[in-house]
């Protein structure tokens, strides 16, 4: 068990450790000695701080708090009320699964937002832990008072023998993973976020190693006699093979961290798990779950995908992980995922009442206005003695934007059913947001001088999780007060006149 | 132009304090002056600049400096009732913003620089969501403060953790 905090201290501090060495080295002959004391004290100074943090790290659960103590120097000591537990991350990396250890993250949901509000416990041993997570999402149930302390420390004999508080129930599995769902991965924002990862670690080491140096050393020569043409295969050639490398570096990286996937219900909870090396299981409070989202954005639309994610009260959107519910996969499996999640179908098959004349021309003039003055612009820089080819991708903006607003007009709408407000807009990133009414906490109604020419404005019902509201974009005015109306009756009336 | 028939959304009863308008055209013209300044410094430096640009500079100011203010105050408004507090502010762009006192969760008084000088201060309404803040410039100072009293108590008074 003390093992693993140093090993993972260790971890972090690798990229750091690998620098030192490059720079050590790179900084020329003599410094060679030098450069290894340093890299020995860098790792002493590592699995120092990770012995220290292990031995002043203690939890403790009680009096209806969970509590985290850490620091020796400056103590610090977070704590929260079990009722306000609104998820629970188990994360286990490779070393820790090795170990048999886990990680887990209680979310508080802070309207701060900062990671000060969340609680980290480091090390647990996955059945305590599993344990645990039992007793902290059985919390809310009056019958089970959590009284057990829980130490750290002592986790060898954790008291995993005790009552466990949660109720032992045969778990239902909603989705699965499929293979299939890899065609996605290039698609998505992790797939890319995966690509741009590693694609920058290997320039960076190839710079590191005086790769471009020596290219252009011996490129320039032999470039010299290619022809613009073939350079320009050449380049071409260059970019696809890079797609490609790009395309297969994200199918990994989606397998890794979604592979394995499984959607499970327990009794008042959601239980996503995903991760072939580094597992992550994911627990959300049933009763936090305010709504949610499909998202279908232009390209994974195209490649018939979709995703899903909670809209959890207390989770903000920058904790992206912790609410995803379904990742990319076939168009079928995302709203089937919302209507069991949401109690019924209706919000998610309900066909959404168009926005009208007036948002139709608002999309189309918002897209094509600024794409129309490219080419004017190009233009003006043609007659003025200018290059001529800056004229072709000014003039290409105009369809594209054409295609977009189009797609954009096809995509807005709004309803309101089975308790659920719906509002559907955008184009490369369209979504689905279904809120439930009683998770509304206010309204917003924003419209600018040229949206109250028109009549129009933007909508938005406020909730505590996600990004903080769903947006109705431009509905006419007297829809929004429908909508509105139709969810908080007695709030809306006290503000309305009746023509 | 739809609302043919329908119910209309009316404007919040209260205005804020007309000693508002003074106080932010101050600050429209402290920032208009710190612009005019560097574009005038930028002209004497540097040669490619003439003379017509800090003087179409300052017209454009004036016309903002007059125009947005009034323009603002026009617009800003708020009312308290027992159940919801309900505020427009913006000028171009026009924000209503209607919270249900169960969901509130602070009331905010602050008192700034600018806005002292002119016995003003502003009161702001947070609820649980990040995009729902409801916040008043311009309030009369003793105004404001009673607001805060009244807010925090009729807000007190509903439990629950509001979200």
């Amino acid at each position: 068990m003390l093992v693993v905090q140093p090993v993972r201290e260790v971890v972090r501090f690798l990229p750091a450790l690998l620098v030192l060495a490059l720079a050590g080295r790179g900084s020329g002959g003599p410094g060679g000695p030098g450069g290894v004391g340093w890299e020995a004290v860098a790792v002493l100074v590592a699995v120092g701080v990770g012995v220290a943090r292990y031995l002043t790290t203690t939890y403790r659960i009680g009096d209806g708090r969970v509590e985290l103590r850490r620091g020796l120097v400056s103590r610090r000591v977070v704590s929260a009320r079990l009722d306000r537990v609104r998820s629970i991350d188990l994360t286990s990396s490779v070393v820790q699964r090795l170990f048999g250890l886990t990680t887990m993250r209680i979310g508080t949901g802070t309207a701060a937002g900062e990671d000060d509000g969340d609680l980290d416990l480091d090390g647990l041993r996955r059945p305590a832990a599993e344990d645990l997570r039992g007793r902290l999402l059985g919390a809310r149930e009056p019958a089970v008072a959590p009284a057990a302390s829980y130490d750290g420390e002592a986790g060898a004999d954790g008291p995993s023998t005790t009552a466990v508080a949660a109720p032992v129930a045969e778990p239902e599995t909603v989705a699965r993973f499929d293979l299939r769902w890899l065609r996605f991965a290039p698609l998505t924002g992790t797939g890319l976020v995966v690509a741009g990862a590693t694609f920058g670690l290997v320039t960076q080491v190839a710079a590191q190693a005086g790769l471009w140096e020596r290219l252009e050393d011996g490129g320039a020569s032999s470039l010299a006699g290619v022809g613009g043409v073939a350079l320009l295969a050449l380049l071409v050639a260059l970019g696809v093979g890079l797609l490609l490398v790009v395309a297969a570096i994200s199918v990994v990286g989606f397998w890794v961290t979604e592979g394995g996937y499984r959607l499970t219900r327990e009794p008042g909870t959601w239980r996503v798990s995903r991760g072939l090396l580094t597992t992550r299981e994911t627990s959300l409070d049933e009763q936090r779950v305010a709504g949610a989202t499909i998202a279908e954005p232009l390209l994974l639309r195209w490649a018939g995908g979709r995703s899903l994610r909670a809209i959890v009260t207390g989770v903000d959107a920058s904790e992206r992980g912790s609410s995803a519910l379904v990742p990319p996969s076939d168009a079928t499996v995302a709203p089937y995922v919302a209507g069991v999640v949401l109690g019924g179908p209706a919000p998610v098959d309900v066909p959404l009442r168009d926005h009208g004349p007036a948002a139709r021309a608002r999309r189309r003039t918002r897209a094509l206005g600024p794409a129309a003055v490219l080419p004017v612009a190009a233009a003006v820089l043609v007659v003025a003695g200018g290059p001529w080819w800056p004229l072709v991708p000014a003039l290409l903006a105009v369809p594209v934007a054409w295609g977009l607003a189009e797609d954009r007009v096809r995509g807005l709408g709004h309803a309101r059913a089975g308790g659920y407000v719906v509002a559907r807009s955008g184009s490369l990133t369209r979504g689905r947001d279904m809120l439930a009414e009683d998770h509304v906490i206010g309204w917003n109604l924003r419209a600018t001088w040229f949206q109250r020419r028109v009549g129009l404005t933007t909508l938005q019902a406020t909730t505590a999780g996600g990004s903080g509201a769903v947006t109705v974009l431009d509905v006419p005015e007297g829809d929004a007060l429908t909508l509105a109306h139709g969810t908080a009756p007695e709030l809306l009336e006290q503000f309305l006149e009746h023509a | 132009m739809s609302d043919a028939a329908g119910p209309v959304l009316r404007e919040p009863a209260h205005r804020v304090s007309p000693r508002a308008v003074w106080m932010w055209t101050t600050t429209a013209a402290a920032e208009a002056l710190v612009l005019l300044v560097a574009l005038v410094v930028a002209t004497l430096v540097w040669d490619g600049l003439h003379w017509w640009a800090p003087a179409l500079l300052a017209v454009v100011e004036l016309g903002w400096v007059l125009v947005v203010p009034r323009w603002r105050y026009r617009v800003h408004r708020w009312e308290v009732t027992d159940s919801a507090v309900y505020t427009q502010v913006g000028w171009w762009a026009r924000e209503r913003r209607i919270a249900p006192m169960s969901r509130v969760q602070t009331v905010d008084h602050v008192e700034g620089a600018v806005a002292r000088v002119f016995g003003l201060a502003s009161v702001t309404v947070t609820t649980a969501s990040a995009a729902g803040a409801l916040s008043i410039d311009g309030l009369d100072k003793d105004l404001a403060r009673r607001l805060v009293d009244e807010l925090t108590r009729q807000a007190d008074a509903v439990p629950g953790d509001a979200t």
